[in-house]
């Protein structure tokens, strides 16, 4: 059934075409045996570069999803929405196919390369870069808030607990991307699972920490590790105390010694979380003053520290300050824009700008966000945006 | 939740393989399907110029290479004796079987080939 060299040669002549003009190798092109093959066997994945070069070195890449959820890939340390692109043309895969440079290069001493179609497809899987969906992590760890080793939850074994690989599976996101967030919601490892601990646990931990420094008379950019252990090891466990330095400070050594060196903004916004939450909204000047004696002794507490967290009404009388923090917000765009219009009819976007940062993906800035989700208009000299349309 | 692996065996068991794009649709001239068949033959002119000759036509392309290259993904669906160390996932896998820099593409309209020319009485 191959074909000869003669036959090609006798197509050549009934096509009119000068073999003078090509190069001497002909691919003859057949379908393979599974060319026929049922669609969904193989397909075509398109990749952007540094992808292609992970899978040179041998790197995985994991799809996930619910069967009621839009399929992600990842890789590891990045997420990508999966869509199928249809194309009006044929896509065919041939192995074995040598481009006209290959040709030229190598040696090859026949003339005919029989070539097997592996199959064909009108359709590829088309990756675009997405930002990780991480609502969910913080929804499943809150389920089993860690509260302290004394506390009953814990002696009850069957709530839920979550390792890292639990998390895999539940989250439609790369590994990287779960990790960096499992830090920015201060969860630590106890015993092999992921936990988030319980606020008043975790002012409890900061508390004994900023008492310690205070009755100690050190400075907050030199808190020594192994003091804390020592004087607070009795009230809690080693473990905690120092995961709450790593939380609200920054770790170094200095000769020898392992010191924190604790972060104010940190520690105010902390403060303030914990004032906030206990009413629906507050005088915003009453606030500022008991928020500024709460803190430890020689921080400074400033509106700024609270973005993302509180948000302050300057058109009521009096002015107020309430709790609103980014991440009780929907994740999906067009939903967060209009929970924030229900919220307030009319934004600037100093204030608006700490509830859309994280929406921003790779090509995404606030600027691009606002035009496509709000109207913009001025109001007293000065921009506001508002919704599109009408919110119920 | 379903996770399901896209594996690669690296660099070295990667092949490289060509795409090749046409326009329309190909049809099996018998009912027994297209596995086994021939397309036809695939030449370069000395430039580089792709040339193909299918039935009654000849195609000229271009040869483009890929800014964004594709992965060939050949779907496995296992038993119990493909787990791995992490345990079960899905029955689902895909392996990366091939990489594709470059494609063919014919786009151009086809020339038709005469083969039969009546002889004037």
């Amino acid at each position: 059934m191959r074909r000869t060299r003669e036959e090609v040669d006798a197509t050549l002549q009934i096509a009119k075409l000068n073999a003078a003009e090509l190069l001497p190798a002909v691919h003859c092109l057949g379908f393979g045996p599974g060319a026929g093959a049922a669609a969904g066997d193989f397909c075509l994945l398109e990749l952007e570069p540094s992808l292609c070069q992970q899978l040179e070195a041998g790197h995985s890449l994991v799809i996930r999803g619910d069967k009621d959820e839009q399929a992600v890939l990842c890789s590891k340390d990045k997420t990508y929405d999966l869509k199928i692109a249809d194309t009006s043309n044929m896509l065919l895969f041939i192995p074995g196919c040598k481009t006209p440079d290959q040709l030229k290069t190598e040696e090859t001493h026949c003339n005919i390369i029989h070539t097997e179609i592996f199959g064909f497809s009108n359709n590829y899987w088309e990756l675009r870069r997405c930002r990780p969906k991480l609502k969910k992590l913080k929804k499943l760890l809150m389920e089993n808030a860690y509260e302290g080793p004394d506390s009953q939850k814990e002696k009850d074994s069957n709530h839920s607990k979550y390792t890292t690989e639990d998390l895999l599976d539940q989250i439609q996101a790369s590994e990287e991307e779960i990790m960096a967030q499992l830090q920015v919601l201060n969860a630590c490892e106890i015993e092999g699972y992921w936990r988030i601990l319980d606020f008043d646990y975790e002012m409890k931990l900061l508390n004994h920490i900023t008492q310690l420094v205070d009755s100690e008379s050190w400075s907050f950019g030199k808190v020594p590790l192994n003091t804390c252990l020592q004087e607070l090891g009795p009230l809690e466990p080693e473990e905690m105390i120092e995961h709450c330095l790593k939380c609200y400070g920054k770790r170094y050594v200095e000769e020898g010694e392992v010191y924190f060196e604790l972060s104010a903004d940190k520690i105010c916004r902390a403060t303030a979380q914990m004032l906030l939450q206990n009413a629906v909204k507050f005088n915003l000047a009453e606030f500022e003053e008991v928020w500024q004696q709460s803190v430890p002794e020689g921080m400074i507490t400033t509106l700024d520290q609270l973005k993302g967290l509180a948000l302050v009404d300057r058109q009521s009388r009096p002015e107020i300050i309430f709790l609103l923090k980014v991440d009780d917000l929907p994740e999906d765009n067009q939903e967060r824009f209009n929970s924030l219009f229900s919220l307030r009819e009319k934004w600037t976007e100093e204030d608006i700008a700490p509830y859309i940062q994280d929406l921003c993906g790779e090509k995404q800035t606030i600027g691009t966000l606002l035009t496509k989700y709000s109207r913009s208009s001025i109001q007293n000299g000065v921009k506001v945006y508002n919704s599109r349309r009408p919110i119920s | 939740m379903v996770q399901i692996i896209i594996s690669s065996a690296g660099a070295g068991g990667l092949a490289e393989w060509v795409l090749m794009e046409l326009q329309g649709e190909i049809e099996a001239r018998y009912s027994t399907g297209l596995a086994g068949n021939l397309l036809g033959d695939l030449h370069y002119t000395t430039e580089g110029i792709p040339v193909l000759i299918v039935g009654h036509h000849i195609l000229y392309g271009k040869i483009i290479h890929l800014e964004k290259p594709f992965a060939v993904l050949v779907k496995h669906t296992s038993g119990e004796q493909d787990c791995d160390e992490l345990g079960c996932k899905t029955g689902t896998q895909y392996l990366v079987t091939a990489l594709i820099k470059n494609k063919i593409l014919f786009k151009t309209r086809p020339k038709p080939i005469i083969t039969n020319v009546p002889k004037k009485v």
